[in-house]
């Protein structure tokens, strides 16, 4: 059974994507043309990946680590429950149906 | 004879598929570019992230893979077309692309997103074997292989790694040595690491760094020579680094990271103007109206001072990927974006928003001896760049205050205890 997501672009318009086991979130969003610049290329410098999570997901996953917790404290639109870098985030069947929102540019 | 690869359907046809060249394509096709997109490159495989091959995949246990840039199948989706191959000139007339095994290819845009090289050592002996540079995946394979202590003999276990050059490569390579129990030694020229990029303060917080692992520094370190003992045939494996002051320093390995050079030769043959880089504007354009360059292989105006600059950044790299995009596709052009760049040395990170030049003032903010600190550059009263060491905290903030040009408060900024925005000061109207 593949992994499928919904995604919600920055003007409201869902995307349901399929989660290919060896990517993570913001390979996904970024190779299914969401405008997910990733410039950092997955490496937690950036934020440009910044997304909000359903507080049970994010919940679900852990403790940011203290580069992204530094990164997104001072990204735009930082919510403390749900903000993540995509791109920390790796696949997880547990995933299956997620909603997952682009944040903010900027 | 020469073998036209389908001519059909206007192309554009991309020459490198680093950072540039796949942003380039991806630019494209998010931008809804229908016709035939054609991506050269030497490399022939699956076009991959550069920064992990002096990082992740450099240190112990390292992952055999390189990270994708793409999977194999967001190209064929996306009807990407990869050819293996060496650009060797460009016929502007023809507007054809010829490779050096023959092939031509007709473009109605071309991008060149060569890169760039690293400079080699043109001392004697360079040719050694174990004198190893790093660029590519092949480059980083190899350079993992020397540095892992092999079973075969015990002398391996401290092989030693002469680095020359401290400069963002070659203190990445160092740190992975260090991982690796190697004993490495650092040959610099100047007198401190990374001097090129950043401020005192910064290249001594990393300096202790590496010397706290064991790596051994030599500033005003000028090499002469390498020196090995070479068979009847001339072949031979590097034993010894001489530097111009007569030291030697014991080699098993010798990693150089003494700079790049753009790749810059296909233009300047083609007689588009090039200068120590292809020059472009700020959309990516050559001197020809057809031709675009991205990436490495460019040179053109800071957008903060206008200076002359090239940038070896995957930021600038992806840039000008998706200003060129815009510009084919006939869109507005992105937003300008501060230049930034990232290191990180025994996981220890360095971030930099903007470019800071030499004479620019320099303005602590935190502490060193914690391992966490900023400088912020300051450029006729405004802030020009900022470094963020061992915490991205400052960085956005950082990186919004370089691309506002603001004026600032030093006393506040200097205190980390307060967020960076809030040491902007009020602009002063007759100011620059
Ligand atoms: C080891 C290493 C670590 C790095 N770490 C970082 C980092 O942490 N952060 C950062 O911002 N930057 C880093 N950089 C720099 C960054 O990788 C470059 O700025 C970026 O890759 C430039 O992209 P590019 O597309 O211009 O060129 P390149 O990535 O150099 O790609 C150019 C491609 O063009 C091909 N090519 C050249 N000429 C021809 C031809 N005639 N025909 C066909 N193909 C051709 C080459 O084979 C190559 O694949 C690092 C670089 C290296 C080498
Ligand atoms: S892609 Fe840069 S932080 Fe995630």
């Amino acid at each position: 059974m593949p992994t499928t997501i919904i995604a919600v672009d920055r003007d409201g318009t869902r995307h349901s994507l399929v989660w290919d086991e060896d990517q993570t979130l913001m390979e996904t969003l970024r190779d299914n043309d969401l405008p997910v610049l990733a410039s950092c290329g997955g490496t937690a410098s950036c934020a440009t990946c910044h997304v909000y999570l359903e507080e049970p997901v994010a919940a679900r996953l852990g403790e940011r680590s203290a580069d992204e917790a530094e990164l997104l404290a001072d990204a735009e639109g930082f919510r403390e429950c749900g903000s993540r870098l995509s791109c920390q985030i790796g696949h997880d069947a547990a995933h299956d149906g997620i909603l997952v929102e682009l944040a903010p540019e900027g | 004879m020469r073998e036209n690869i389908q001519t059909a359907s206007p192309a554009v046809v991309i020459v490198g598929s680093g950072h540039a060249g796949v942003g380039v394509a991806a630019g494209l096709r998010s931008r809804g570019w229908e016709g035939r997109i054609v991506l050269i490159d030497a490399e022939g495989q699956l076009p991959y992230e550069r920064p992990p091959l002096s990082k992740d995949l450099l240190v112990p246990g390292a992952p055999a893979e390189p990270v994708p840039m793409r999977k194999e199948s967001w190209f064929e989706s996306r009807g990407i077309e990869r050819v293996h191959g060496t650009a060797a000139s460009i016929d502007r007339g023809r507007r054809e692309v010829r490779l050096a095994d023959g092939r031509a290819l007709h473009y109605v845009k071309l991008i060149l997103a060569t890169g760039s090289t690293p400079r080699r050592l043109t001392v004697p002996g360079a040719d050694l074997d174990g004198v190893l540079m790093l660029k590519t995946l092949p480059d980083a394979r190899r350079l993992a292989a020397e540095l892992a202590p092999s079973s075969d003999t015990a002398q391996d276990a401290a092989r030693h790694v002469v680095v020359i050059g401290a400069g963002y490569i070659g203190l990445e390579v160092a740190a992975a040595a260090a991982k690796h129990g190697c004993r490495v030694t650092v040959l610099e020229f100047q007198d401190r690491v990374m001097s090129r990029v950043t401020s005192e303060p910064v290249s001594r917080f990393f300096e202790g760094l590496h010397g706290r692992a064991g790596t051994e520094f030599r500033f005003g370190a000028a090499v002469t020579a390498l020196e090995g003992t070479r068979s009847p045939d001339g072949a031979g494996r590097v034993e010894w680094v001489v530097t111009a002051d007569g030291a030697r320093h014991r080699a098993d390995v010798v990693v150089a990271g003494i700079g790049v050079i753009p790749e810059q030769g296909l233009a300047a043959d083609a007689g588009l103007e090039a200068s120590d880089g292809i020059l472009v504007d700020a959309g990516g354009r050559t001197s020809d109206p057809d031709i675009y360059a991205a990436g490495d292989a460019t040179r053109f105006a800071s957008l903060y001072d206008g200076a002359s600059q090239r940038l070896e950044c995957i930021q600038n790299a992806r840039a000008q990927a998706e200003a060129i995009a815009a510009d084919i596709t006939g869109q507005a052009p992105p937003a300008p974006e501060v230049p930034w760049f990232w290191t990180v040395q025994h996981g220890v990170r360095l971030q930099t928003a903007g470019v800071r030049h030499p004479d620019d003032d320099v303005l602590l903010r935190g502490d060193p001896a914690n391992g966490k600190f900023s400088v912020i550059y300051l450029r006729g009263g405004r802030v020009a760049a900022v470094d963020t060491v061992g915490s991205l905290a400052d960085f956005n903030a950082g990186k919004k205050l370089v691309a506002q040009r603001a004026t600032i408060d030093p006393s506040l900024a200097a205190d980390p205890s307060l967020p960076l925005d809030q040491a902007i000061a009020p602009l002063e109207p007759a100011a620059l």
